[in-house]
């Protein structure tokens, strides 16, 4: 089997793999969004699992503990826990990604404990001692993993996970950078695919898969020059292929995005710092994810690049045609940030579609008539 | 939803008191419109932040944008807000007080000045913005949001609370240093708005008249164990304006002196807020439907009174300890002990604070039944509602309920359904004191 076949089976049977390693013994330790190192969860032998929702199955049970006010993604990921489909779970992390994180978390260690249970609290400043406080924060988590475990940590195993990751992040960069080609060697929903199959297996298989997918992507016979709109996918958790689908078969490719599914889960990599501690709290505080503030620098042009420059560097890089910015409803701190987003990019001649849905397959009808509608708008402009 | 044309949005209220209130939410607006014309800075700012003091000590005039959302409905006057920050492509759900407030600023930029007949006179245009990561995630990033249409310099702070979970003498370090750098970073960025020095004495000063008022506050709700009730919510939801928009002022502590004096009289004479007091209800959690306070007087008229309430006075007073010398390490303090007072006991027992904060309130209060307000646009305070349900509901076994609108947007609210479902309550209750 090809590595494009084995991650595509993983993602397709997810969480079986996961279920595997349970059943030859190995401890998981599930975690929401971009803040919890997986570095630490590595170096305590805990196999990372990036939670996830799953919008082809209706939130059904959930409501009973949490609001219908509450983020949809979120909803659905407590719904799975419910229904048992996280029974295999050792240890959850919350890391206070946003206010429903932190209210869900406290539903979930309730509802559904779990062995171990840890509130990661993140600050939503960068400044002022916010990398310090972080610093303590994940120090006080490898405490507690300490306890639990009954094992010390052991720093050079936290820099030799730390090295690892890091090899991953280069891979998948690797990848980002092959998609710069028109057309793209990869899907924007294969590329999803790809990313959501390692977020529930160990990080050596998922290099060793990695480094083996990288070499069949390269020797792929691109075919003729594509005519097909470049675009760029802004938001938070998708972590279903079938909307990308959509998107792309609608004609279009997507080539770039910052979802924290994608690009922003890995772009940057963890400082190799001498107390490794502090490379992963600077590395980790540094997410751009909404939730997160950045400090006023001047009038509006200069905030805005100051926020979105990384944004302005990827459209121009992927020679991207038009964005899509896709908002889960109820994420306050995206509902604030799309409309500024989309300010940027319009003034960068970069046309937007935003759009807001609520993590379910039932609003796909209405989706595909808007996006239809975008790729024919954009499409007498690239 | 069913919407329908209210003229009256106010609730009839228990003390004579709470009735001055409406002054001192005029003067929050004349005061800033008075201050900007005199020079002074201005500042849209956050309540409940921690930082009330260190504003008040650098005689900045503060105007609190979440009270004037809530002002705007009181008045029914939200929808041309509401509609201007969804035409510039808010969400429907983003926090509607983000969604007034961004509106007002966006329909003020487009006409150069205060849109007509606003409430109050309006908001001024501020020097800065100062938000911070209290209470909810929008407090932050609305005014960075609000740089769309305001070429003012913004600063936002943390404000940091260990979970349940944590180990306090494990944290409780960490966490206060990091707390009092963000404070010593607001006060940097206000001294170089404002070209002076933050006055010590001037801050211990504001700390004492702000620890003064929330202390008698503090003693105005003890007051209110007593049976009748003396001062119902609807009035808690008028009088909170001293504590949090006034904090750190005479204004405050005078109105809170004045209120206790009024609040024990009643309570001496053994004068309820209704003649007969059939059941005593809390107001469970969830901010208040500004667009609807005299549902509590459509309660009343069951014989149905709201004794005490779970929002706003969040905390009782703490002790920071004396060798604290430094008044911005006190406030970083006070913070910390603010937020964990009732987490050992969580840790023993629901492993909830707020569960505990309620339970105590239902014994203290001789709680008939437990009303939770749960706002479509406000995920901070309304989502985990009914998990302190389910939570209170395995220690005891009164009737709740969650009445589901907005704080503002009256799109989110049908009267119809409110009273099917108050109903319904009022059955359960009736049932309940048969038994």
């Amino acid at each position: 089997m090809t590595a494009t076949e084995k991650l595509k089976k993983i993602y397709g049977e997810r969480p079986k793999r996961t279920r595997e390693l349970k059943e030859e013994g190995r401890k998981i330790a599930g975690y929401f969004c971009c803040f919890v190192p997986e570095e630490i969860l590595s170096a305590f032998d805990l196999v990372p699992f990036r939670l996830q929702g799953n919008p082809k199955d209706p939130v059904d049970q959930a409501d009973a503990f949490i609001e219908p006010m509450a983020c949809p993604f979120a909803r659905s990921c407590f719904n799975q826990a419910l229904k048992g489909n996280y029974d295999f779970l050792d240890a959850f992390i919350a890391p206070h990604s946003c206010d429903t994180i932190d209210r869900l978390s406290n539903i979930w260690f309730h509802n559904r404990p779990v062995s171990f249970n840890h509130l990661l609290n993140v600050p939503h400043m960068r400044e002022r001692g916010a990398e310090e406080f972080f610093r303590s924060e994940l120090n006080y988590l490898v405490k507690c993993l300490e306890e639990w475990t009954g094992k010390k940590l052991v720093l050079e195993k936290l820099r030799e996970t730390i090295r690892l990751s890091n090899k991953k992040r280069a891979l998948l960069r690797n990848l980002y950078e092959l998609r710069k080609k028109d057309p793209p060697p990869v899907s924007g929903a294969e590329m999803l695919e790809v990313l959501v199959a390692g977020m529930g297996i160990p990080v050596p298989e998922y290099v060793n898969l990695l480094t083996q997918y990288v070499e069949e992507v390269k020797s792929r016979e691109v075919k003729s020059i594509s005519l097909r709109p470049r675009l760029f996918l802004w938001g938070n958790a998708i972590d279903d292929s079938t909307f990308v689908q959509l998107v792309e078969h609608s004609g279009t490719w997507v080539v770039m995005d910052d979802l924290c599914t994608g690009s922003r889960s890995f772009w940057e990599d963890v400082p190799e710092t001498s107390d490794p501690m502090e490379g992963l709290a600077r590395r980790y505080l540094n997410v751009p994810c909404p939730r997160s503030n950045y400090p006023r620098t001047g009038h509006r042009e200069v905030d805005l690049e100051s926020r979105f420059g990384y944004v302005g560097a990827f459209v121009s890089s992927w020679k991207v045609g038009g964005a899509i910015l896709y908002l889960i409803r109820y994420c306050d701190t995206c509902e604030l940030e799309g409309p500024d987003l989309k300010d940027y990019l319009n003034k960068k001649g970069i046309p937007v579609l935003m759009l807001e849905d609520d993590y379910s397959l039932t609003t796909l009808g209405q989706l595909r008539t808007r996006v239809q509608a975008f790729v024919e708008m954009i499409t007498g402009v690239v | 939803m069913e919407t329908k044309n209210q003229t009256k949005t106010t609730a009839v209220k228990g003390t004579l008191t709470a009735g001055m209130i409406r002054e001192l939410v005029r003067n929050i607006y004349r005061s800033a419109h008075e201050a900007k014309a005199q020079g002074k800075k201005v500042a849209y700012f956050m309540v409940a932040s921690q930082y009330d003091e260190i504003v008040r000590a650098m005689d900045i005039v503060p105007i609190p944008t979440e009270n004037y959302a809530g002002l705007c409905a009181a008045k029914r006057d939200m929808e041309r807000f509401l509609l201007r920050a969804e035409e510039d492509g808010y969400s429907q759900v983003l926090c509607s007080y983000a969604r007034i407030g961004l509106g007002f600023d966006s329909l003020r930029k487009e006409l150069g000045k205060i849109p007509e007949n606003a409430p109050d006179g309006g908001m001024p245009e501020p020097d800065m913005m100062l938000g911070s990561s209290a209470v909810c995630d929008p407090r932050f990033k609305w005014y960075q949001a609000a740089g769309r249409y305001l070429n003012v310099p913004s600063y936002s702070i943390d404000v940091v609370a260990p979970p349940v979970q944590a180990d306090l003498n494990e944290v409780r370090d960490y966490y206060i240093r990091y707390q009092t750098e963000q404070f010593r970073g607001l006060i940097a960025f206000l001294e170089e708005q404002t070209g002076k020095k933050l006055d010590e004495d001037r801050l211990w000063e504001t700390i004492k008249l702000g620890d003064e008022a929330w202390r008698l506050w503090y003693e105005i709700d003890r007051l209110r164990v007593a049976v009748p009730c003396p001062m119902p919510t609807q009035d808690h939801f008028s009088i909170m304006v001293a504590g949090h928009y006034y904090c750190g002022t005479q204004v405050a502590v005078d109105f809170y002196r004045q209120l206790y004096e009024e609040v024990k009289s009643k309570v001496e004479e053994g004068q309820g807020v209704i003649p007969v007091e059939k059941y005593r209800l809390l107001y469970g959690g969830g901010l208040p439907p500004w667009h609807t306070l005299w549902i509590f007087n459509y309660f009343e008229s069951f014989g149905a009174v709201f004794v005490i309430e779970n929002v706003y006075r969040g905390y009782d007073p703490v002790e920071v300890p004396s060798y604290v010398k430094d008044p911005v390490e006190y406030l970083a303090w006070r913070a910390f002990l603010r937020f964990t007072q009732r987490h050992e006991r969580a840790r023993k027992n629901s492993g909830h604070p707020v569960v505990e904060r309620l339970l105590q309130l239902i014994d203290d209060y001789k709680i008939d039944g437990v009303v939770f307000h749960a706002c479509r646009s406000c995920r901070a305070t309304t989502v985990g509602q009914i998990h302190i349900k389910n939570l209170l509901g395995r220690y005891t076994d009164i009737p709740m309920m969650q009445l589901v609108s907005d704080m503002v947007d009256l799109r989110d609210y049908s009267e119809a359904q409110w009273k099917a479902q108050i109903g319904g309550f009022i059955d359960a209750l009736s049932a309940r004191s048969k038994r």
